[in-house]
């Protein structure tokens, strides 16, 4: 048996299978499950997808780093759900590709930072944290109120999400543009496409104050305002709902 | 550099180098008002420059076949130069995010230079930039060496480490134009991570063919866990970038995980590019470099054996702990912190089988600045995998994830253990490679030596102040029961240790430069140069078939 | 291949901690196999012979 292990491990190729074979085994037992197990997600029927202008705002999220120092996932501490509000369920982040759970908390947490505070506040304090707060280390992004946002490929962002599994419809895929526009010129005719394809809850207004521009600053503040909105499930499951 | 390459390979080189620029030309076209249209011209330029370069040399004579009975080292010459450059950068640009902090309206106003942008230039510059060079330089000279056989051709080599480069610099400016998948240590977007697949599996094959020409029957335990790297960072790689793209002219693309699954596999990634990349790969480079310099064997080669299964089997359940206490289902979570805390073994035992072997070398160690990086190097792996063996403790872990305790245990590995055995072992390998008969300047490596373990022990000091305080400031209570700090209480506790942290990164960057400038004079100078050895040298190849085929 | 939870589950009580055992005892039993320690003390020396001299 030794003598079959040593001309083995002699064997380049042998030591190659080896490696692959022992370190194969934790990620399969581990990863795999998680696709198969239907308790891994729990069920949320009121679950909604990124309108176009949520999306395009978590895609400025993803482009500037802020999760670098800014977590989406409330543990299930009790200093943490009183900080913050209720923890994170799996489900909150199903539509989330990839997920912006994040690893540091530079700054707080954000999952729950949807509707905490003003769209004033956030233009403000994006445009530069330290006339808000004097002792914020945050960058100051001046340059989002500035920048057109690019909507004219948002359709095809959609289609790439519902590649991947996010159920976009064949409607919204074809007026991902015109509702991103409308989602933030509450008075233009493109407004009540939005509330009809995403819901009477969506927020639709101009959230950089400036109705008829449609800026990354519009896109960034959707994005926040809707963090941790997209289900009620974290308010009303186990822990969270008798708190 | 390339003088060597034959007429075929010069050939082969002009017809790969056509292919690249051709891809970046399809790319800009495709890309439009794309920021992926830079990436098309920035790709077509390097691969431009290549040809130029290779038509310079195209009509020199052909290398004679004495070449093929030595070690073919261009190649691991200038990985070494560029790895020291690419510190020198991602340690400055680390040390410019840590003034960031305390300073953040040092941006000029603009996205590229912001904290958020930054942050993964630096992380890629000296993960990937300064420590996958080290590591590509240093296994072709190990393979080898151990090997006692010549690299299998000449092209391909070159291949690897360029087209490595080109990965690193697409990455690195893709960031600062706002290209990222935002999945940690993994951000370069999909067309960029297609081309590194085809590089490593490349790495893979030298491996392969070199090893199939070896001389000695048995493989050396260094290549082992370069082996392990090369592998096991390409299924890493492929699983974790999984992603579809908007179109072929964006770079922008959509994991093809979501949520949970997606938390799973990205620090199931994570943690064994610590693993696989930071960890195998420099005890590949420490199996060699820390017996070789010290002038003693391995002091249990047996033991070495035991921990590379250990370490290949035990890491790879590890990740999880990563995702305590949240959406992630507990059995999983308890499965990576009972692995984790397994881990210390087979860890522990490569630290004290790299201290043991020192054992009677002590004399050397109080001498020589380069083994006591590495025997320093050695000391910091101890301590950081105890320490991550214990943040991987749940309830330990309650306090100090989200906090700066992990940036201090990240920068114990990486200052600590990676850059350390790195530094020890150029320092090693360059009066060789150059045919030297010592460094440029033997002080000037005791001076990087004080800076580099000053500056980390600084460093991680400070993280491990803020981010102990951070974690009891988030989970105070007062009388009334209600919390007791505010989150901007806790920031303004944290300012003096962010001005400590970034003396202890300029300390150390400080070092960085002193070893780089010590490497240049030692290149440029021309000191005793020793007489070539003929005991350096392949084994000659019995019954005259060629070494090498043309185009191999 | 199915390989679900129920698979995994079952796979891991059918003795899931003798395989892990058994496991460590092939490497512990090949790194120590008496017939072995030929080879090994061989390679442990190997990285010292034939190498470029040191540079001092």
């Amino acid at each position: 048996m030794f003598g079959l292990h040593y001309r083995l491990e002699r064997k380049a190729i042998g030591l190659t299978l080896g490696i692959i074979l022992v370190a194969s085994i934790g990620g399969l037992v581990e990863i795999a499950p998680l696709f198969t197990i239907h308790q891994t997600v729990e069920d949320a029927p009121d679950m909604r997808v990124y309108t176009p202008l949520e999306l395009a705002g978590r895609n400025v999220y993803i482009r500037e780093g802020c999760y670098a120092c800014h977590s989406q996932m409330v543990r299930t501490l009790r200093d943490e759900v009183e900080r913050y509000g209720p923890y994170s369920l799996a489900v909150e982040s199903k539509y989330d590709h990839p997920m912006l759970w994040g690893s540091k908390r530079t700054g707080p947490d954000l999952a729950r930072i949807g509707g905490k505070y003003s769209d004033e506040w956030h233009v403000a304090h994006l445009n530069n944290p330290r006339d808000v707060l004097s002792v914020s280390v945050m960058p100051a992004y001046s340059w989002l109120l500035k920048t057109t946002l690019r909507t004219d490929d948002l359709g095809a962002h959609l289609k790439a999400q519902r590649a991947v599994g996010v159920p976009y419809t064949d409607d919204m895929i074809a007026n991902a543009s015109k509702d991103a526009y409308g989602q933030a010129a509450p008075d233009s005719p493109y407004a009540d496409g939005v509330t009809q394809r995403y819901g009477k809850a969506t927020n639709v207004r101009a959230f950089d104050g400036k109705p008829g521009e449609l800026t990354e600053m519009d896109a960034l503040v959707a994005y926040l305002q809707v963090l941790g909105r997209l289900t009620d499930a974290a308010h009303k499951s186990g822990a969270n709902a008798t708190r | 550099m390339i003088g060597q390459l034959t007429k075929a390979e010069r050939q082969y080189a002009l017809l790969i180098l056509l292919g690249i620029g051709l891809c970046g030309l399809i790319l800009g076209i495709a890309s439009k008002d794309d920021p992926l249209g830079i990436h098309g011209a920035l790709i077509g330029i390097a691969a431009l420059a290549g040809v130029f370069k290779v038509i310079s040399i195209y009509y020199d004579p052909e290398p004679d076949d004495e070449r093929l009975t030595r070690y073919y080292d261009d190649p691991t010459k200038f990985g070494i130069i560029l790895a020291m450059i690419w510190a020198v950068f991602g340690l400055f640009i680390g040390d410019w995010v840590a003034w960031l902090l305390v300073k953040p309206d040092f941006t000029f106003d603009a996205g590229w230079a912001s904290f958020g942008r930054l942050r993964p230039v630096h992380t890629t510059s000296v993960l990937f930039g300064f420590g996958g060079n080290a590591l590509i330089a240093t296994s072709y000279y190990v393979l080898q060496r151990t090997s006692r056989a010549r690299l299998p051709d000449q092209l391909s080599p070159w291949f690897v480490l360029l087209g490595y480069n080109l990965f690193c610099v697409l990455a690195v400016t893709g960031y600062m134009m706002g290209i990222t998948q935002s999945k940690e240590y993994a951000e370069p977007e999909w067309y960029a991570d297609i081309w590194l697949l085809v590089v490593w599996v490349v790495y893979f094959a030298i491996y392969l063919r070199t090893l199939a020409r070896r001389k000695e029957p048995h493989i050396y335990v260094a290549n082992w866990y370069y082996m392990a790297f090369i592998l096991v960072i390409a299924i890493l790689h492929i699983v974790n970038n999984l992603a579809v793209p908007v179109s072929f002219g964006s770079a922008k693309s959509y994991s093809l995980f979501s949520g949970v699954q997606d938390a799973m596999t990205e620090w199931w990634y994570g943690h064994n590019a610590v693993a696989f990349f930071l960890t195998a790969g420099f005890l590949g480079m420490m199996y060699y470099f820390v017996p070789v310099r010290a002038g003693r064997p391995i002091y249990s080669y047996r033991m070495s054996i035991i921990s590379f299964w250990g370490i290949t089997f035990f890491y790879m359940w590890a990740g999880s702990h990563h995702l305590h206490y949240t959406a992630l289902p507990q059995w999983v979570q308890t499965l990576g912190m009972t692995f984790s805390l397994m881990l210390l073994i087979p860890s522990w035992a490569s630290a004290a089988n790299a201290l043991l072997t020192l054992n009677g070398a002590w004399d050397k160690v109080r001498d020589d600045a380069t083994l006591r990086f590495m025997m320093v190097a050695a000391v910091f792996y101890g301590i950081t995998t105890f320490e991550g063996s214990f943040l991987a403790i749940r309830s330990v872990n309650s306090l100090s994830h989200y906090t700066d305790w992990t940036v201090g245990h990240v920068h114990a590995g990486a200052l600590g253990w990676v850059a350390m055995i790195t530094f020890g072992s150029i320092y090693t390998i360059v009066p060789w490679l150059w045919k030297r008969d010592r460094m440029y300047s033997p002080r000037l490596v005791e001076v990087h030596f004080w800076l580099a373990l000053a500056g980390a022990v600084v460093y991680v000091f400070a993280m491990w102040n803020s981010g102990i305080i951070q974690g009891l400031m988030w989970r105070t209570y007062n009388e009334s029961g209600t919390l007791a700090y505010s989150f901007v209480d806790s920031l303004i506790a944290m300012r003096p240790y962010y001005i400590a942290r970034a003396i202890g990164g300029l300390l150390f960057l400080i070092g960085g430069i002193v070893g780089a400038y010590n490497i240049w004079m030692t290149i440029k100078t021309e000191s005793k140069v020793l007489p070539e050895s003929g005991a350096d040298a392949p084994e000659p190849v019995l019954g005259g078939e060629a070494v090498l085929q043309p185009g191999e | 291949m199915d390989l679900g939870h129920g698979t995994l589950v079952w796979f891991s009580k059918s003795f899931g901690l003798f395989y892990l055992i058994a496991l460590s005892i092939i490497t512990a039993a090949y790194a120590y196999w008496p017939s072995n320690k030929k080879v090994f003390d061989h390679a442990a020396k190997s990285v010292l012979r034939n190498e470029d001299e040191p540079w001092r």
